[in-house]
């Protein structure tokens, strides 16, 4: 009896913990609501927890926040900062930020798994870098930073053997991080390979998925940037009513404030801090940059493709390169047109026909909040496509997706060749 | 065929308590299965060295046959004689499969060995310990199967603690009494959780959230600045916590296998000096290199009167266990700068306490000096770990 007894002081603790444990897990209640507090906070947060995670992004969706999908430009919160703007003049959307430094359209794939069902019919604004389409096309450890195994498993429940599907099976395969979990990294060799998942497989994916939402309800706002009183402080900058005059001057002035200690009207901070030091180094060092002929190509394509499938009203825009700063590195202003004239027809191709192209906008005075993100004037000519864009109602999007896009002759076309395609393609 | 690796994730525990579970019941019944023992355990090398692994496992099996028949051999030969050339031979012959393991990336581009495994550094001290035990006739009889128990016992093969033939073989021929056991499942239980917290919440804040962060912003600002010094602070608390953690996880499963396999870490960051760090630091790994190298160097140079004084013995002791240490971590230079940065430390540290045990009246101490020699302890090991991370070559030499 004694013996009995002391076991079940060392043992009882465990066993329960280990039953709730099991029982919260894999169990398929939901037992986490977010309230509207938090739901702000997220989005102007850019959590990567956030970014893998689902429930959070499902609920902003639901509750009418606009995915605003891009990268690292979405952190330059100035006062013309499309979530400051919207806050202040109140408009009947609220952006969603999607993406921080280093997500690229394989991350915004699988990120947009998991929130399928709430983009069904609704609108996205979609921030495009030139910068993501270099030779070797995602870094892996960028992407890791952004991936979660959450994405992939939602992924697979629903996964069939079209091309889309097993691209994005193969492209995902090409990342270390895919290989965590065994049985998932089999389920999408399976995928990649055009075979259906069996039984076992499909009971796997619904357990572990019952657990990974689990844990996206109950860890994925810890850790949160809480971004909300910087939003405010920067709406309190602004005018109380709006005027696209005065908002404009009061950019530049801001702008012409904050560029002070260089010659590139590069902000003062990012100047101090990323480029001062290594100023010299850079003369003429993006002479040989080539954005034209680049495997993300291919997963801006999946990014396009998903869309498509979930008849999402998309409005792209393509940043400039601040002018000056492009002169002094040497980019070619060139490769960066056959760059525009490539991704614009991979878009129009296939009737994504809402573009803003601001890529001749680099000279334009603090259109730039530093070399290649937008800041105070850029983001309010932004906002001159993207306000009317989500304020009014818009003709439902006819796509036709065209899996051409997903070849690799067409990722690495570029020079000669390209325009020869362009000239004959668009012809028709 | 799957491979799952010690400790890693929670699949792993759940089959190491499907695992355990008979053994417990037998122990706390007075019985030890050694059948089921020995079934289960071979299970978990299967786990661990099978699937993609499978070259190490039958580099594995080749090692520890390789090492028997040595440990055999020169046991047969110590019952009838008892050259030093023949006890020298044994272990370099112990040895010397670590050493092609330590070297083949050095002379092959950084290739991996193919007679290396996981965990061939702790087996190797086991069997080399064995074979100094038996020269000093201190283990008087072989038990192969014993041996092979001891050697490859699986819940330390990956990273120790380093365990005693002697005191393993004692704890493994009994059955622990049914309270001592009871107290033992006890312990394993808080070993356990403690670990959890060590390894998979604070190891990971360190690891996994804190260094990117640290690192990125050392490698943007460039050169030496303060987050440089910072990485050692926050690598020294990943390595301990990470480490502290699986040495707890392997102390408890023992424990639920009735054998008391040692403690590594003995709160390290309380030390008051360089010596005291080392008693409370991967302890198992630094009382081996004690017993084993320090020791019996210099009770040799002693013996052979190769110098007058002690104090340079004990220097020349330091100078070779940790460049010894260095060397077994890896040919590179941070590592052995490293060995050489904690041999000195040692040296200073013994010098500090010559000079105030003769200057006793002018030296205070009270709470706050004491507080100053931990503060002090902490820092130089955080730097010393520093160097060891490798983090410098990545920031000065690499690029």
């Amino acid at each position: 009896m004694k013996l009995k007894k002391k076991l079940f002081e060392i043992f009882g603790p465990v066993v329960c913990a280990a039953v709730i444990l099991i029982a919260i897990l894999v169990s398929p209640f939901n037992f986490r609501s977010f309230n509207s507090k938090t739901i702000r906070e997220a989005a102007v947060s850019q959590s990567t927890n956030i970014f893998k995670g689902t429930v959070v992004k499902q609920k902003a969706l639901e509750e009418g926040y606009v995915p605003f999908m891009g990268s690292s430009e979405l952190s330059r919160m100035d006062p013309m900062h499309p979530s400051v703007l919207a806050q202040k003049y109140d408009r009947n959307y609220r952006p969603f930020l999607l993406g921080a430094a280093g997500s690229q359209s394989l991350s915004q794939f699988w990120g947009m798994q998991g929130i399928n069902n709430q983009l069904k019919g609704k609108k996205v604004v979609f921030i495009i870098s030139p910068q993501w389409f270099v030779k070797r096309g995602i870094n892996k450890n960028a992407f890791a930073l952004y991936y979660s195994n959450l994405q992939a498993v939602t992924w697979l429940k629903t996964a069939k053997n079209t091309l889309m599907d097993r691209y994005a099976a193969r492209r995902l395969l090409d990342m270390p991080s895919s290989h965590s979990d065994k049985m998932i990294e089999q389920c999408l060799l399976q995928v990649a390979a055009g075979q259906k998942l069996n039984k076992a497989e499909k009971v796997y994916l619904d357990l572990k998925y019952n657990e990974l939402i689990h844990e996206d309800q109950l860890f994925s706002t810890i850790g949160m940037n809480d971004r909300v009183a910087k939003i405010d402080r920067e709406a309190s900058k602004l005018p109380r009513q709006y005027n696209y005059q005065k908002l404009d001057s009061l950019a530049y002035q801001l702008g012409a404030k904050n560029t002070t200690n260089n010659p590139f009207r590069v902000d003062n901070a990012f100047w101090n801090n990323r480029l001062k030091s290594q100023v010299s180094k850079l003369h003429g060092e993006q002479a040989k940059f080539d954005y034209v002929s680049s495997p993300e190509f291919g997963d801006f394509q999946l990014v396009l493709n998903q869309f498509a499938k979930d008849h999402t009203n998309v409005l792209f825009v393509i940043p400039p390169i601040n002018a000056r700063w492009a002169k002094y590195t040497g980019l070619r202003m060139s490769m960066i047109n056959d760059f525009n004239q490539k991704i614009k027809y991979q878009l129009q191709k296939q009737g994504f026909n809402n573009i803003v192209d601001l890529t001749n906008d680099g000279r334009e005075p603090y259109f730039m909040q530093d070399t290649i993100h937008l800041g105070w004037r850029g983001w309010l000519k932004m906002d001159q496509a993207v306000d009317p864009f989500l304020s009014n109602d818009q003709p439902a999007p006819e796509y036709h997706i065209d899996n051409y896009f997903y070849n690799k002759s067409w990722q690495m076309m570029q020079g000669k060749k390209l325009k020869q395609y362009l000239q004959t393609h668009q012809a028709n | 065929m799957i491979n799952i690796q010690p400790y890693q994730n929670p699949e792993y525990f759940i089959l190491l308590v499907i695992g355990l579970l008979p053994i417990m019941i037998g122990l706390l019944y007075g019985r030890r299965f050694r059948t089921y023992e020995t079934l289960i355990s071979i299970a978990f090398l299967v786990l661990t060295f099978g699937g993609v692994k499978w070259h190490q496992g039958i580099a594995l099996i080749g090692y520890v046959i390789f090492e028997l028949l040595l440990i055999g051999w020169y046991f047969n030969y110590r019952q009838k004689h008892n050259k030093s050339w023949v006890f020298c031979l044994a272990v370099i012959l112990a040895i010397v499969p670590l050493v092609i393991v330590k070297l083949t990336p050095l002379f092959d581009f950084g290739k991996e060995s193919i007679i290396g495994f996981l965990g061939i550094s702790y087996l190797t001290f086991r069997v080399v310990g064995m074979i100094m035990e038996i020269r000093d006739g201190m283990i008087k009889e072989f038990h192969p199967w014993t041996t092979l128990q001891f050697i490859i016992f699986f819940p330390t093969i990956s990273s120790g603690p380093i365990d005693r033939y002697r005191r393993f073989e004692k704890d493994y021929n009994n059955v622990p009494d049914r309270e001592k056991y009871v107290k033992m499942l006890e312990k394993a239980v808080h070993y356990l959780f403690l670990g959890f917290l060590y390894k998979f919440v604070i190891a990971y804040f360190f690891g996994q959230y804190l260094m990117p962060k640290v690192d990125a912003l050392a490698i943007a600002h460039g050169g030496w600045s303060v987050w440089v010094f910072l990485h050692g602070y926050v690598y020294a608390m990943d390595l301990f916590f990470d480490f502290a953690g699986y040495s707890l996880f392997a102390v408890a499963t023992s424990y639920v296998m009735g054998i008391e396999t040692p403690m590594n870490f003995n709160k390290p960051w309380i030390s008051h000096n360089v010596k005291d760090f080392w008693n409370r630091w991967h302890m198992t790994l630094s009382f081996w290199f004690r017993d084993y190298i320090y020791m019996r160097l210099v009770f040799f140079m002693m013996k052979k009167k190769w110098l007058k004084s002690r104090i340079a013995m004990a220097n020349i002791g330091y100078l070779t266990l940790f460049l010894i240490m260095g060397f077994w971590h890896g040919e590179t230079w941070y590592y052995i700068a490293y060995g050489l940065f904690q041999a000195i430390a040692m040296i200073i540290c013994d010098a500090w306490q010559r000079f105030k045990e003769k200057h006793r009246k002018m030296i205070p101490h009270n709470k706050f000096t004491e507080a100053f020699a931990i503060f002090l302890t902490f820092n130089v090991m955080c730097f010393s770990l520093l160097i060891f991370s490798g983090f410098l070559n990545t920031m000065f030499v690499v690029h």
